[in-house]
């Protein structure tokens, strides 16, 4: 499962703050899949996201966007790459004063294929029309609605690629599930020609829809890959406490409580635990992300 | 298709056993697509790395073959392979059964017993 097409390929793409440093050598972004970008706060997903978005412009390096089209070339309409980008952002871009209707004439005037009934109809399945809510401006909304307003202007487009900052965080369970939903439907559409990016905290409620992982750390990638093989690189261990001191070295990830000790141990290392009563499970998307993570910031 | 989040089978496993059983009974045809990758995704609730990787397990199995951007079909199924694959799954009931006969302490004469039993229960 390692070759892939990429809708995305970034190569030595910096960015430098006054104390932060994005720094990605290389990165493949999959076509045709729905790819989670997970990092701690601070870690670059935002910036990251932004460049491959064209809202920042101000970076050194490459991006390739669909296979073929490179800097320069993606501000030529002819080849409709904007076009073919959705964004959504958590602080939203729509100015506080426009209502949600404003919204929707403004985005058919704004790009070419936004389709205002699908809008009309995501509005209302996400319950953003209770009321008088076309009438409602955008600095009234609840985070939450204004969210979901923002997914529905990107969902309402024909695009090929979805790139999504933090789209679940102001969100609730119920529509977290549903934008799960909206982003399988998206994929189905698209038949292996439409891909989606997002970054999130929210793990769990997102692992059934993540096919690939990208983590960040400190602006730099610490691993990647696909969520199934992810799983089979990193094992969850369980045991009691008299045995860890034998195997730590051994471990990627641990922690210890009175009775045991539980945590991540790479799947080519298993064999130096050989011996030791132990329990072995295929770990959560959300306890590879927490091992990964913790033993990034741990190196500080 | 039921599949269980905790039960310790990868859903990825759990798929492919339950499109094999549809496969080996005949219920899936011969030359029939399976469900795209990505609308059993999108009915199933999973993700499409799960699905695809479901799919890879029947294609190496040779139960299924995969064509670049039209999807997976039911291959012809070998009548030879297909009954060794029954028989081997009914060694496999009858040693599960042989186990627990062992720990309710049955005699092998009790157990031959039953086995007629029980036929003579499904034939009647």
């Amino acid at each position: 499962m390692q070759e892939f097409e990429s809708v995305l390929g970034i190569k030595d793409l910096t960015k430098k703050f006054k104390d932060f440093e994005l720094n990605i050598g290389e990165l493949e972004i999959p076509k045709g899949f729905a790819t989670a970008l997970i990092g701690e706060n601070g870690a670059g997903k935002t910036t990251l996201l932004n460049c491959l978005a064209g809202t920042r412009l101000d970076y050194k390096g490459e991006i390739k966007y669909f296979g073929k089209y490179v800097n320069d070339e993606r501000e030529n309409p002819e080849n409709h790459v904007r076009e073919s980008i959705g964004f959504t952002a958590p602080k939203g871009f729509f100015l506080q004063h426009w209502t949600v209707r404003q919204v929707g004439d403004i985005c058919e005037l704004l790009f070419a294929k936004f389709s205002k009934e699908r809008f009309e109809q995501l509005c209302g399945e996400m319950g953003i029309l209770e009321g008088n809510g076309w009438k409602k401006k955008v600095s009234e909304l609840s985070d939450g609605n204004r969210m979901k307003l923002m997914l529905a202007t990107a969902f309402a487009r024909e695009t090929k690629l979805l790139l999504m900052d933090e789209p679940t965080s102001p969100l609730d369970p119920l529509m977290r599930d549903k934008l799960c939903n909206m982003i399988r439907e998206y994929l189905e559409k698209g038949q292996g020609e439409s891909s989606a990016l997002f970054s999130t905290h929210n793990i769990s409620d997102m692992e059934n829809v993540t096919d690939y992982c990208v983590f960040l750390d400190r602006g730099k990638v610490v691993e990647k890959g696909f969520v199934e093989d992810l799983k089979e690189k990193y094992v969850l261990i369980k045991g009691e406490k008299e045995d860890l001191d034998g195997i730590r070295s051994a471990m990627f990830d641990v922690t210890e409580n009175r009775y045991g000790f539980e945590g991540i141990c790479l799947a080519e290392n298993l064999d130096q635990l050989a011996g030791v009563r132990l329990s072995k499970e295929t770990p959560s998307l959300f306890q590879i992300s927490v091992a990964i993570l913790r033993q990034n910031a741990s190196v500080r | 298709m039921i599949l269980l989040q905790n039960s310790g089978i990868p859903i990825y496993q759990q798929i492919a056993d339950s499109f094999r059983e549809d496969i080996l009974s005949g219920k899936l045809k011969q030359g029939e697509y399976l469900p795209s990758i990505r609308s059993l995704a999108k009915e199933l609730k999973i993700s499409v790395i799960t699905t695809m990787k479901a799919y890879e397990i029947l294609q190496e199995e040779g139960l299924a073959t995969g064509v670049q951007g039209k999807g997976f079909y039911v291959n012809a199924q070998d009548t030879e392979m297909l009954r060794e694959q029954h028989l081997r799954k009914v060694e496999e009931s009858l040693g599960e059964a042989i186990h627990a006969a062992k720990i309710a302490k049955l005699s092998g004469e009790e157990l031959q017993e039953m086995l007629r039993m029980l036929l003579s229960v499904d034939e009647s």
